[in-house]
This record gives structure tokens, sequence and C-alpha cells, in this order.
């Protein structure tokens, strides 16, 4: 009994902190309909900022708090005004792409300023608990509970009684009427995110305080986790975000006591699926109707595609089967990084270009197939050319399996429903330690081989990976020039539309992710056979976000463009480490979170245009 | 009043409005008629800086207010009542209504308009407390023109305001409309569909067809026109 009230404790303490979290997405999507993902780093930049001033300055903690807040209001104000005034006029998904670079830009700034290890606070108050009963409280645990109520409380006397909270909420509820009572909607939206930085940036610190460490990418899960809670009680609701996260808290505290801290994050990911996929309008909502927008204007700028001669295609390719023989080993290997980068993008271009269905979850693929033709090697012993096969389509099937529930969303909850999948993904190759080694990984796997020639060499490696580029690309456009393509397209321009013709929705989203699966499957085998050891962390999200750009890049859609995309992102920083020296290599991410920001706003349709 | 000279008007590509010119003159209610897609809806937009027009000019009171936010036009006082109404529908009727004060910086005098403002709208002062979204189309509309109102405005655009409403209504919100116009001096600039219904009110009108201006001329004028009968009134001659 101790124990469970220790647990209701604990996590009414956690969910106060993800409700000030999810109370300031709640407010962004109100305002600005975006599904801010560069929250989450605000709120690693509020801990840092905090980290900063404790043992730096040495300040106490009141004046602690007021910086950090202070901080991370402004760093709103320049996401607003970078990632989202400019794209007001643009597709409901720019700003939320503009918003995920930001994102990797500042992750990848707080590596490069603070180092990737974790980080831990002095102690800042008394370890003192209280005794209530059966369990106890401590100083911290009432801090942050009476930090949350306040901030509640200031929020509400804010939205309720000031003229700013009457055009925040006015402004919510209908833009262009508010604009026309004189609201500036601009301002409306700084301010907004003004305040829900601030909010997100103090749940940051006090999430540092109470676990006692810093990453840089604790705000990637912490994001999420806010999007969880809120979509519990319903997006864009203030009140119901707050709820959403209590119940968060208290179900994580619970799960966490009874299976280990290791399902800590698999509890979130787990509700957010469920919750987008039977009420996603919250759970206090009634029926299952989404609401109209952000769902709609999926794509982001319809272009001619650049269209490449067949002969130079021709050349390039033979050009690129004769690189091993001027190559040396070093190179060798990052053209081989790049064309199953390729293969990757291709997969994700499928799926995000052609079907319009932005899946930022894609590394979760490759982890299925890679696992999967990893175990069917070490544990059954199968030939590498077989266990390939299997492997690709366990991923197809699983790939399709995993986002079905997620075929009846659009535009930013496919997002959110894909980043939460590859969570679960992840998570889950954590936690099934007896299957997958957790995350002491599987080790020992087996090169590359066929009728027992082994790709050992960097230069088989290539021309296998090549191959296996060519020919999935010359599949994939098939695909898309056939019915299949021009469904999937339709589809992707409208739903509603697609649906009169008599277009079965399901099922052609089912084929474009099992393809898309296919494709990524035999990325993820190639990576994990070359790479002979992978763990939980291998296929990361970063890379789900790499694929992403890569994919914008080349223009979505595009088979050419996300091939190019992927040659350029990979290759480009080993030029430049060449160039520039060694110590590049940590500002390799900022440079693909830039470019992000940047296609997104002055070449949305990328380089080679979207198909 | 208000004076639109030579817009022309781009969404992308496609042209909507081509050299569009009308003026009002205070204290007038001029109406803009036209069928679908003419370029109505976004010559109102242009007036409300929604829609920056390429070239040409909108001067309201003499000043020229091309190209401004949308908030500073308001401000100077501009009140609108949007198409489909677009009332705050999870406020209050009383939050909607004192949500049209918002541009005012004179917080004294929003008290007394505020009752000024319902004594034309009985039906919403039984209603204040209700959330606004509970309300029939007929009061939306009504919420709409007393959010309008307390702008102070000196003139009210109002796009479509009988859109969707029952025949019963139309006459009440046109009767409305006459009456604010005549007893508060408020000059009315209306774009409609229903041409016959607004006639009737308006002093006078502009028929506008695919971003032209085809026909002006006085209510009584165009009500006469056999060419606008047939056209745009439904008659068949």
């Amino acid at each position: 009994m101790n124990i469970f009230f220790d647990q209701t404790i604990n996590g009414l303490v956690i969910g106060n902190i993800y409700a000030l979290m999810a109370v300031g997405l709640a407010l962004i999507f109100g305002t600005a309909n975006l599904i801010n993902f560069a929250h989450g780093s605000v709120y690693m930049a509020g801990a840092y900022v905090g980290w900063t001033c404790v043992t730096y300055f040495g300040f106490p903690l009141f004046l602690t708090f007021l910086v950090v807040m202070l901080f991370c209001a402004l760093l709103g104000m320049l996401i607003e005004r970078v990632g989202l005034r400019p794209l007001q006029n643009s597709a409901r998904i720019a700003p939320l792409l503009a918003t995920i670079g930001i994102s990797f830009i500042l992750d990848q700034l707080a590596q490069i300023i603070f180092s990737p290890q974790p980080l831990a606070l002095p102690p800042l108050i008394s370890t003192k608990r209280f005794s209530l009963g059966a369990t106890s409280i401590g100083v911290l645990d009432i801090l942050i509970a009476s930090v949350s109520l306040i901030s509640g409380a200031l929020l509400y006397v804010f939205l309720r009684y000031t003229r700013m909270g009457w055009a925040i909420r006015a402004t919510a509820q209908d833009r262009d009427a508010a604009q026309q009572m004189g609201v500036d909607v601009n301002r409306v939206n700084q301010v907004t995110f003004a305040i829900a930085s601030a909010l997100g940036g103090l749940s940051g610190m006090l999430v540092a305080m109470y676990f006692n460490v810093l990453t840089p990418t604790m705000g990637f899960q912490a994001g999420l986790k806010g999007f969880a809670a809120g979509l519990i009680g319903g997006l864009g609701n203030v009140p119901g975000a707050i709820i959403g996260s209590l119940l968060l808290g208290l179900i994580e505290s619970y799960g966490v006591a009874l299976l280990g801290s290791s399902y800590r994050n698999l509890f979130a990911f787990v509700i957010l699926l469920v919750v987008l996929v039977l009420k996603p309008n919250g759970i206090f909502s009634k029926g299952r109707q989404l609401p109209p927008e952000p769902m709609t204007g999926t794509f982001i700028a319809s272009s001619k595609p650049v269209q490449i001669p067949r002969s130079v295609l021709i050349g390039v390719s033979v050009l690129a089967f004769l690189l091993p023989i001027i190559s040396n080993n070093y190179w060798l290997s990052v053209f081989t990084t790049a064309l199953l980068y390729g293969i990757l993008a291709l997969s994700l271009t499928l799926v995000a270009g052609t079907a319009g269905l932005m899946s930022i979850g894609h590394a979760g693929l490759l982890a299925i197939g890679g696992y999967t033709s990893a175990l069917l090697s070490l544990r059954l012993g199968l030939p590498f050319a077989l266990a390939l096969l299997l492997a690709a389509c366990v991923t197809a099937i699983l790939g399709m399996l995993l986002v079905m529930p997620a075929f009846r969303l659009r535009g930013h909850y496919v997002s959110i429903a894909t980043i939460g999948i590859g969570e679960i993904v992840s998570l889950t190759i954590l936690n099934w330690e007896s299957l997958t080694g957790g995350p002491v990984g599987l080790m020992n796997i087996p090169p590359p081989s066929l009728f027992g020639f082994e790709f050992y060499s960097n230069r088989s490696l290539y021309w296998l990976s090549l191959v296996l580029l060519l020919g999935l690309a010359l599949l994939q456009w098939q695909l898309v020039r056939s019915h299949i393509g021009r469904t999937l397209r339709a589809i992707r321009e409208d739903e509603v539309a697609a649906q009169a013709y008599g277009i079965n929705l399901n099922r052609y989203k089912g084929i474009a992710f099992a393809a898309s699966g296919f494709i990524a499957g035999i990325a993820g085998v190639i990576l994990t056979h070359s790479y002979t050891y992978i763990n939980n962390e291998t296929f990361n999200n970063t890379i789900s976000v790499l694929a992403l750009t890569m994919v914008i890049l080349g223009g979505r859609g595009n088979i050419i463009g996300s091939i190019l995309g992927a040659g350029l992102l990979i290759v480009i920083p080993e030029l430049l480490r060449d160039v520039l020296g060694e110590s590049f290599i940590v500002y390799r991410m900022l440079l693909y979170g830039l470019l992000l920001v940047l296609f997104v706003r002055w070449r949305p349709q990328g380089l080679l245009g979207t198909v | 009043m208000l004076r639109l000279q030579n817009i022309d008007t781009f969404y992308g590509p496609a042209q909507v409005h081509f050299g569009i010119n009308l003026y009002v003159n205070p204290g007038e209610i001029v109406c803009l008629l036209g069928g679908n897609a003419s370029g109505k809806s976004t010559t109102m937009k242009v007036i409300l800086g929604l829609v920056k027009p390429k070239a040409g000019h909108v001067f309201f009171n003499d000043s020229e207010i091309t190209g401004l936010p949308t908030h500073q036009i308001i401000k100077r006082g501009v009140g609108s009542v949007p198409e489909a109404r677009r009332i705050f529908p999870g406020m209050t009727v009383q939050e909607n209504i004192l949500m049209g004060a918002y541009s005012r910086s004179d917080h004294k005098n929003v008290a007394e308009d505020f009752e000024r403002v319902l004594s034309f709208f009985p039906r919403l002062r039984e209603r204040l407390n209700q959330k606004g979204g509970t309300l029939s189309g007929g009061e939306q509309q009504m919420l709409a023109m007393a959010r309008a109102l307390m702008v102070r405005p000196k003139l009210i655009c109002m796009d479509e305001p009988t859109m969707g409403l029952s025949p019963l209504w139309v006459d009440r919100v046109l009767e409305l409309i006459h009456t604010i116009n005549k007893s508060e001096g408020i000059t009315i600039f209306m774009v409609e569909q229903s041409a016959n219904q607004a006639l009737q009110i308006a002093h006078r009108g502009y028929v506008i067809q695919n971003g032209h201006i085809v026909i002006e001329g006085t209510a009584s004028d165009l009500l006469n026109s056999p060419r606008i009968q047939e056209a745009y009134l439904g008659a068949t001659i």
C-alpha cells in the first residue's frame, strides 16, 4: 500500500511537470494551429540555462527560474519569427517541418556547447521529506507542485481577464474573425510562443532537478510526451492538457513500479497511439471526428520536376559502377553509406512524397529490418539472401500493421503517430532483452554473402549497395507511374475526392507503407550486416529526421531527388571535413537542421521538384 | 468615405480583379452584387487588408490604407461582419460582443456602447452568458453585427450577411442593417448574392462579374434595369 501512495505522489509531481509542457503546446496549437516540434528543445534549453545559472553563476533558485523563463520566452519568440511567421501562407506542414529543423539545430547546439555527456545539478534545495500518513513528500515535490499550480493560476487569470488573453482565446477559436476584430494575430502568436516556451523551459529545469540529469537529447521524448498528454485531453484544450498530463504522470508512475524504469517512456507513446486512433480529439470529446485543420494541405508545393535526360542517368550509373577503381577505401565506405541512405530516402519519399503521409519514424523500419535479419542469421543460421528477403517482408508487414491504425489520420497527426511508432519500436528493442539483447545489442552479425561470396571488402559492399539501390529505384519508378502511384497522388491531393471516386484509402495507404517498409527493410539489413553490431540506439530518431531532410532536399516524391538528397547530405559533410578538418564533424547535424529550415522556407519543392 | 482605385488582385497566377473602381459616400448603404467566383468576397478582403492587391489604391477617409495590416485598418474605424458570420463559438455572447471593442482605446465608453448595442438586439441580451456556438444562424448574424458595432465604426463591411438564413431572418437582418445605417449614421458596404432584397435597403449598387465592375448605379436604377433583372436577379423576360 505504501508503494501505491508513493507512486501516486510521484505520478502527480511528474504529471505537474508534463502539464507545464502540455499547456504550452496546447496554447500554440490553439493560436497557431501548429504542433510545435521545437517545444521539446525549448524544454531542454531551459534545463541547460538553469544548469548554467546554478553552476557557473551560482544564482539562487528563484533567480534561476526567472532567467530560465526569460531566456526561453525569447527563444520561443525567435522560433515563432523563423519557423512560423514566414510560412503562414505555405501549406500547413511547412511550419511543422521548420520546427523539426529548429529542434534539430537547438539539440545540436546544446551538444556542441555542453558536450553530449549527461550533466548533473548540485543539490539546490533541502532533501527533507515530510511524512504524510502512509507516505512522505519532499520539498522538491512541493516546489514542483506549487510552481505549476501558480503558473496555471496565473495563466488562467491572464487568459480570462487581460486584453491579450482575450485576443489569444479569440485567435484560437477563429483566427480570421479575430483579425477582423482588430487583433494583430502575429503579435498574438509571438506572445503565445513566449508564454508557452517560458513554461516549457521551466518544466525542463524542474525535470532536471527531479531526475538530477540533463542531456542534450532530453527534449525529444519530453516533447512527444507533452503531445501525448495534450492529446489525452484534446489538443488545444488547456484544462484538458492539465488533466491529461496528470493522468499520464500517474500511469507512468504505476507502470514503472510494476515493470521497471526502462518502460517509462513506452507508456506515453502507447497512450499517444491509442488516443490518436480511438479519440483523436481527446478523451473528453464525443465521437471520433477530426477537426478539418490542420489535417489538410499535406502537400507543400507542386512544381515542375526537373527532367534529367535518360542518357545522363545511365552515364552516372555507369560511372558509379566504375568508381571503386579510382576511389580509396575511405571514400568508398562514405559512398556506400550514401547509397544505403539513398535506399532509405527512396522508401521515405514514397510515403512522404507520393502518398503525402509525412512519416517521421522511418528509422523504426530500418531497425525492424536490421534486427530481423540479424536474428535470423545469428539464431537460425539462415543464409544471408534468405534472411534479407524475409527481413524485408517482415518489415513490410510490420511497417504496414503498425501504421495501419493511423491511416485515418492526416497531416500533422500522421507525423506524430509515426514518431510515436518509431519510438515504440526503439523502446521495444530496448526492453525485449531476451530477443534483442537490449542495450547490449547483437554482436558478430555475419557480413552480407551470396552463394558463398562474402561482401566483406568495401568494394564489394559498395557494388552490392549500388545494385540494390538501382534495382529498387527502378521498381519504385514502375510503381509510381502505375495506377497505384496515380491513386496515391490522388489521395495525397484530396482524400475526400479520392474516396468519392471509390478509392479504398486504407488499401492504398497500406500498399504505400508495405512497399516503403520493404525498401527500408533492405536498407536496414545491409546497414546492419555491414556494421556487424547493432543495439537499440543504432537506428535512432536522428536518422528519421535525416531521411526526411534528404527527401525534402531532393523534392518530395522525386525518386532521383531522394537519391541525390541522400548523396549530398552524406558526401558534403565528409568533403567539408576534408577541407575544414576533423572538428567539423560536430557541426554536421547542425548543417542538416539548417538545410531543412532553409529549404522549407526558400525552396519547398526541393532541388529537383516534387512529383 | 471609401474609395477603391484601379485594383488588380491575384491569387498566385490567377487574376481576380481587373482594375476595380468603386466608392462609398458617407451615410450610404452600398451593395456589391455578383455571382459565385466573381471576385466580390475578395473585394471585401482587399478593403480589410486580408489580401494585398498587386496594383491600385484603397482610400478610407481620404487616407490610403492599401497594404496596411488588418488590425490597423480596423482601428481606423472599420467594422467587419465576416462571411459566414465567424463568431467565436467557445466564447459567451457577452465576450463575443466585447471582443468587438478590442481595437478601441477608450475603455470608459465601452460599457455604455455595450448597452446601446444590446438595445438594437434585445434577443442577444437574453443570451448573454450562452456560448456563441449555441446560437441559431440568425442570432449569430445579429451577434456578428453587434460585435462589429462595438468597434464604433464609421464604416461596416458586411460579407453576405443574409447567407444561409431563412426568409424570415433575411428580412429581419436587412431591416436591422437599415436601422443601423439610419439611426447611427454608419456607412455600410455590403457584398450580397441575393440582390433583389439587398437593393431594397441600399442606396447604390455595383455589379461585379469575372473581376470587372460591369454595372453601377442607384439601387432603383439597378432594380429597374432589365439587364440586371435578367442576369443577376433571376427574372425572366
